[in-house]
């Protein structure tokens, strides 16, 4: 007999059972297992652990269900929760960004207005309105940039941080 | 029961489309049912691969949180209880990267040993001690399985699963779930054998 039957033979063996096998590789099989000691010994042991490992009963206790499925639930809730907070942010985002793009236009009309009306030129005025609305990012900017990282971290996010964790004790 | 009461009545595909919209929509009357449902197979697969009853029982919940926050993946086209197993798969992994272990089973919990209780059979007392030492044997012997082997042979036997489904929950080569299993089979073989004599 060639290794190439005996591994045919295993790997029928392991199919038989759960997985469907041709007539003719079943009755071949049989032939080789008359034949082959070492194969109809694998195949009593793939049989008996079948038995025994399905003969093991394992239960799960109803506390264990129970408190499962009150933490499905409550974990439910704190996700559709969320869903509805990013929706609301994504809403007031949207809001936010499209009255920031009408102000703009207004305040650059306002500006054409002002530099018409008082006589300025425009290239005065335009930059003007630029840094006017782009003041408060510049000053946040100049501030991470002047202030070190930790002491500015320590008393802005360390401050919040320290909330939630008050809010954890 | 949802799942099991409209088993009875739907073909396979519908029920697993209906569990599939049913996850996506994190319906919790569904996921009660199917915790009812799969409780026992779940916690044995568990119990197999972690040799542990705490450590199992906390990887069983954690296994539902991950069903209810990723059933969004689930397409409904493969049977639930593959996916399922794949998720505990992967609490389980996860677990043990946290814990960092070389093996599963390091995670075998000495006086936890004997989680297992089989159901003792035959009908004198003799026989149901025969068969009850059989399966401490079997048991004591399967825990020394290593734990990649274990899985398989857990997935295979009890679970009555297909060899591609094994493959596609661990996420290994159909050929290596088979060389899994021989040597898994062959690493039972002494307690097999004592078990016949």
């Amino acid at each position: 007999m060639t290794n190439h039957e005996h591994e045919r033979a295993i790997e029928l063996i392991t199919q038989n059972g759960v997985e469907e096998i041709a007539s003719a590789d079943a009755a071949w099989l049989q032939s080789h297992l008359a034949m082959c000691t070492e194969c109809a010994e694998y195949a009593g042991l793939v049989s008996s652990t079948g038995q025994l490992l399905r003969s093991v009963a394992v239960t799960a206790n109803p506390a264990l269900v129970m408190t499962t499925q009150t933490r499905v639930r409550a974990r439910a809730t704190y996700l559709h929760e969320q869903r509805s907070r990013m929706v609301l942010i994504a809403i007031s985002f949207c809001i936010g960004a499209m009255s920031s793009a009408l102000s703009a236009w207004l305040w650059w009309r306002f500006g054409g207005w002002v530099a018409q009306h008082v006589g300025l030129s425009t290239a005065i005025v335009e930059p003007g309105i630029l840094l006017f609305l782009l003041l408060p990012a510049i000053v946040i900017a100049g501030l991470l940039l002047v202030f070190p990282h930790p002491i500015f971290e320590g008393s802005l996010m360390l401050g919040l941080a320290g909330e939630h964790e008050g809010e954890k004790r | 029961m949802v799942a099991t009461a409209f088993s009875s009545l739907v073909p396979m595909e519908t029920e697993e489309a209906q569990i599939a919209r049913g996850l996506r929509r994190r319906d919790t009357d569904l996921l009660d049912a199917l915790i009812e449902q799969y409780q026992h197979r779940l916690l044995r697969y568990l119990l197999h691969l972690t040799g542990n009853r705490s450590t199992a029982e906390d990887l069983f919940q954690e296994t539902w949180l991950r069903v209810l926050e990723k059933g969004h993946l689930y397409d409904g086209r493969n049977r639930f209880v593959t996916w399922l197993m794949s998720i505990g798969h992967n609490v389980a992994i996860d677990f043990l990267r946290k814990r960092n272990p070389s093996s599963l089973d390091e995670m075998q919990d000495p006086e936890d040993g004997a989680p297992f209780e089989p159901e003792a059979g035959g009908p004198s007392p003799l026989d149901m001690a025969v068969a009850q030492q059989h399966h401490e044997m079997f048991d004591a012997a399967l825990s020394q399985v290593p734990p990649l082997f274990r899985e398989v042979l857990v997935l295979r036997f009890q679970e009555q699963m297909k060899l591609e489904e094994i493959a596609q929950l661990i996420r290994i080569p159909v050929s290596t779930v088979k060389t899994r299993i021989y040597r898994g089979v062959m690493a039972l073989r002494p307690a097999l054998k004592g078990g016949r004599q």
